[in-house]
């Protein structure tokens, strides 16, 4: 690091593949979706210029400007509460790993499994699992006495988002459990060690020494669960359906976006266009936010 | 270090490999094509449409070879449609047609890209009503009237599903029409003594008794995403309570709004209804409340035409009858049914063979279709003299056309976003969460729908 | 192994701590497997079973839907094109990335941490809004209906990720080997093909891995980029079970579990390098 860079030739060589073909294939489309935003359109052709004429139209057209804040909200629910759980296990879950136990090869790829399954399919099988009618869930309720706390799980507005974000964590569990597990195998022995000799018990160890070390992987997987908080939709699509019933009780900005684009009038396509381009810079931002955040603890731990 | 020299080569070489791709792509018309793509598309599709016309009349004898591909969103009914277009290639030697399914949620997608380039199909299953407007005011589909002939066979209300809403002009052959009633279980009927209901009175009995006997009288989804069906279910149940074909007319002329008396205690009925639907309605799927019908848990099943497919593969032993609903005691228009036209194929503008499509279309719209239409796909067919084999599908036919009533929502009110249909089973389910009364369910619907709904236009 | 065995053993007999990590640790594999087992056990009823009774038991052992996914369905063609697909873009997008992160990770040079941010803002946005631009920009090519055309899609969608992870593992490789190969004369290609590329192979299969999933996963790209039916892949064909009123469910199970099994035999092979990988690639964002 810091060392002087190679001529300007040789870093194009390196750089220009990637570049170019990001550029061309992802960004060079996007950019052009976010450009449609300041245009009229009639299905999928382009009219005018309008200016800002969608984003009034999305922050003010019934019923968009109530379903705007709210998946906003609900965003930044599943965010926070996905944080807290997949941290807290997928934590618990590495360092238990650590100490050895047997079956810890097939323990973790069970772990990972529902990763590799499509989110269609996940929730699919979820919705039959928590079905009001032959779901097993209920019948265990019921037949352990317990048939109070049987509910429709999915058709309670009161239920179905938190369930939704369960299911998410166990169907996410097994990437924060890795990147924990290798976080932690990357910290030398010595460390720990030393601790110890100098008195520390197991506990303080981790307080002390190890959960300062992870910083960067609390980094990373901050930036990654919250772009994906913030990406979410099919699975919340194949719990809550495309209008995050009941009642919009789990609607999503990719939801709306969704329905925006490809379910509104005429003009959608500019609408959707806006909506897209806010989505972007909130994401953008915060994850630029947290990223100057945990830069700057882990400068003050070193 | 011999190490290091066995990986090299082999990554070295992917990396060039890499390179060529990357410039390959760029190279081969990445710079002047990629600025101007969308924003001539608009431009591009009339003038393309009015060369083609010119060219295949004046160059393309009927019999040469041509391949017409035909996209639909239903993946069910591909051996059917293939059958069908046997007949068509069998009397129009050098016609090939392709039928490509897609999956149904994604269809509208699929379609907007599909429509917009080269490679689309020839032929297009076209979305019902509101659904069609984004292709035809982006000049993606070919106006059918005044170039084919058998849109005589349809009457005008069964062409609004493919009329412009600006031009007036037609876009596509109807190919279905769905009517909603309700589907009863005769032997659960037999068994407590109940027959068909005439009376409004008939018809609490029957939902009693079934309730008292432990079956659930009506089988119904309104779990997300399948709500779809609460807003059919309305019409069904409420129509004669709200006024039917009368208030429609004064809806849309704006002598009325939904919020009148009427319209909200038709809302009202249906939180009657509720207590005999299944527990937590609000977490049974469309597949769960069909499985609670034929497993013979529920007595009756408010549903469509188009199931009638599903209840013979799944359940060929269950006997089957269909009523409608009758008036209530206040209703201010007689018993009806629901029907819907469900959509239409029209010619896409793209097409490098849009005499050859348009000549299928026109087929398509030919009692010859209709008849293989009812036959093979079993459904209702809405060219005159086609009649289905299945008597239950036949009943449905018979009662939309003594007494139709449209699908109100679907058929006026899809034009615009928020869309009626959308808000009103949304506010249902919330009048049924005990969120909303069924005047603020009116209320809403009114709101959303004053977006972008002017009466009388 | 054997070692870890006894170790394990012996604290098990120690202290009752270990027997809760244990039931913990096996339990949730239980939550994890359960649910995925119905899957499997649905593919093997009839589709009018599933309809009658959604769990249950499977009355025979049935395997006639794997037959007609895989026959009737055209799923050996779709695996295939899977497979090339699948394989092409993944190796095109880590190719493209190692070079890239190689210089983004090593270096700082005028622009670096611009370029490092443009690289990451990929991840960020809903690819689904860009459908229609980068149709029309494929159809310019003249790559619209081409496993080519869509290879390119899919491998500029895993470069974010593959920069933004392969990037920390160059920083955090020790600067001693490049000098050393550095004073022997060296040139940057020589140093990054012979000494540093050999030294983020883990790193390499980890980024390749975590790409393969959602690659292999995906319909919505090949739905609308592909045409004909011979170049589809193995989720679109899954979407042929999908109908408006439908669903042949049998099949489609059947379906998902030849679509999942080469994921899962993957990531067996490939767990140990995947945790080595990450450990070394972890560091910083």
């Amino acid at each position: 690091m810091g060392r002087a860079a190679p001529p300007w030739p040789v870093l194009v060589v390196f750089l220009a593949p990637a570049f170019l073909l990001y550029t061309v294939f992802l960004v060079f489309p996007l950019a052009q979706a976010l450009f449609f935003s300041l245009f009229e359109w009639t299905g999928s052709v382009r009219g005018g210029f309008v200016g800002l004429r969608n984003f009034a139209e999305l922050f003010g057209r019934f019923p968009l400007n109530e379903q705007l804040p709210r998946a906003f909200l609900h965003n930044t629910i599943f965010f926070v509460v996905t944080m807290a759980i997949q941290v807290s296990l997928g934590l618990l879950f590495a360092v238990l790993f650590q100490r050895g136990i047997r079956g810890k090869q097939f323990l973790r790829t069970v772990y990972v499994l529902p990763f590799m399954i499509s989110p269609l399919v996940v929730g699919y099988v979820w919705s039959l699992i928590l079905n009001p009618t032959f779901g097993p869930v209920n019948a265990g309720l019921k037949a352990i006495g317990l048939d109070a706390l049987a509910r429709p799980w999915l058709g309670d507005p009161t239920t179905a988002f938190p369930v939704i974000m369960l299911v998410n964590v166990w169907f996410w569990l097994g990437f924060p459990m890795l990147l924990f597990a290798a976080g932690l195998a990357a910290i030398p022995e010595d460390y720990a060690e030393a601790a110890r000799v100098d008195g520390a018990n197991s506990w303080q160890v981790f307080r002390h020494v190890t959960f300062p070390l992870l910083t960067p992987v609390f980094g990373t997987v901050t930036v990654l669960t919250f772009i994906r908080s913030f990406n979410v939709f099919g699975l919340v699509w194949a719990l809550g359906g495309v209008d995050g019933g009941p009642a919009g009780s789990t609607d999503v900005l990719g939801l709306l976006f969704y329905r925006t684009a490809f379910r509104g009038g005429v003009d959608a396509f500019g609408v959707a266009s806006a909506l897209a381009v806010i989505m972007f810079l909130v994401i953008f931002g915060a994850a630029m936010l947290f990223r100057a955040w945990f830069h700057r603890i882990e400068a003050g731990l070193t | 270090m011999s190490r290091y020299g066995r990986g090299s080569p082999a990554s070295l070489a992917v990396l060039l490999a890499a390179l060529a791709l990357v410039a390959t792509a760029c190279g081969g018309g990445g710079t002047p094509t990629t600025t101007q793509g969308s924003s001539d598309t608009g431009g591009q599709t009339t003038t393309t449409k009015d060369e083609m016309t010119d060219t295949t009349e004046g160059s393309m004898p009927e019999a040469e070879e041509v391949t017409l591909t035909v996209w639909s969103w239903r993946p069910e009914d591909e051996d059917a449609y293939n059958e069908i277009f046997d007949v068509y290639e069998a009397a129009n030697p050098g016609v090939t047609v392709e039928f490509v399914p897609f999956v149904n949620t994604d269809y509208n997608n699929i379609l907007s890209t599909g429509l917009a380039g080269e490679g689309g199909p020839d032929v297009v299953q076209l979305r019902a009503y509101g659904g069609i407007q984004p292709l035809i005011e982006a000049g993606q589909l070919v106006p059918l009237d005044g170039e084919i002939d058998t849109l005589s066979n349809f009457s005008e209300d069964a062409l609004k599903v493919s009329t412009g809403l600006k031009d007036g002009r037609v876009y596509g052959v109807p190919f279905a029409y769905q009517a909603f009633a309700v589907f009863y279980n005769k032997a659960i009927f037999d068994e407590l003594g109940l027959s068909e209901p005439t009376t409004w009175e008939e018809w609490t009995n029957i939902l009693d008794t079934l309730k008292g006997a432990g079956y659930i009288p009506i089988s119904t989804p309104a779990k997300d995403p399948d709500t779809w069906m609460l807003a059919i279910i309305h019409d069904t149940i409420g129509a004669p309570r709200y006024g039917g074909r009368q208030f429609e007319k004064e809806v849309l002329a704006g002598e009325t709004d939904f919020t009148d008396p009427d319209y909200v205690a038709s809302i009202a009925m249906m939180n009657d209804l509720l207590p005999y639907l299944p527990d937590d309605v609000i977490g049974v799927g469309y597949q769960d409340s069909k499985t609670l019908f034929i497993t013979e848990a529920a007595a009756m099943f408010i549903g469509g035409s188009f199931e009638i497919g599903f209840w013979r593969d799944n359940a060929p032993d269950l006997d089957l009858g269909v009523f409608r609903v009758p008036a209530p005691p206040d209703a201010i228009a007689p018993a009806s049914t629901v029907g819907w036209m469900d959509g239409s194929f029209g010619v896409n503008a793209n097409s490098d063979a849009v005499d050859a499509a348009k000549k299928l279309v026109e087929w398509m719209g030919s009692k010859e279709f209709g008849d293989l239409f009812t036959k093979k796909i079993k459904q209702l067919s809405p060219i005159p003299g086609t009649a289905p084999e299945d008597p239950l599908l036949a009943r449905f036919g018979e009662l939309y056309q003594e007494s139709p009533v449209s699908y109100l929502h679907l058929v006026n009110f899809r034009y615009g976003d928020p869309r009626g249909d959308v808000l009103l089973r949304e506010g249902i389910v919330k009048m049924w969460l005990g969120e909303m009364t069924p005047e603020e369910v009116a209320q809403r619907v009114q709101d959303g729908i004053s977006q972008w709904f002017t009466p009388g236009g | 192994m054997t070692t870890q065995t006894v170790g394990t053993r012996r604290s098990f007999g120690r202290r009752p701590v270990e027997v809760a990590i244990r039931v913990l640790l096996w339990g949730y594999a239980g939550l994890v497997i359960a649910p995925l087992s119905l899957v499997v056990l649905n593919s093997l009823r009839p589709t009018r079973e599933i309809f009658r009774d959604p769990i249950a038991l499977p009355k025979s052992l049935n395997f006639e839907s794997f037959q007609v996914a895989w026959t009737e369905a055209n799923f050996s063609a779709y695996f295939l094109n899977s497979l090339v697909i699948t394989v092409a873009s993944v190796t095109l997008a880590t190719a493209v990335s190692v070079l890239a992160a190689y210089v983004l990770g090593r270096y700082r040079f005028r622009g670096s941490g611009l370029l490092a941010v443009f690289f990451l803002s990929g991840l960020l946005l809903p690819f689904r809004l860009a459908i229609l631009p980068l149709f029309l920009l494929l159809q310019s090519l003249g790559l619209v209906d081409t496993r080519i055309g869509l290879i390119l899609v899919y491998a500029a969608t895993g470069i974010p990720f593959s920069v933004f992870i392969l990037s920390a593992f160059f920083r955090q490789l020790p600067g001693e080997l490049t000098e050393a190969a550095r004073i022997d004369g060296a040139g940057e290609f020589t140093i990054f093909g012979r000494v540093m590329l050999p030294l983020v192979r883990p790193g390499m299969a980890t980024v390749a891995i975590f790409q393969f999933v959602p690659l292999w996963n995906d319909f919505f790209f090949p739905l609308v980029l592909l045409r004909s039916s011979d170049k589809l892949t193995l989720p679109v064909g899954m979407t042929r079970f999908f109908g408006e009123f439908q669903t042949d469910w049998s099949t489609l199970f059947a379906g998902i579990i030849i679509t999942t099994l080469p994921l899962i035999v993957l990531f067996l092979v490939a767990t140990k390098q995947i945790i080595a990988g990450l450990t070394a690639g972890v560091g910083k964002i």
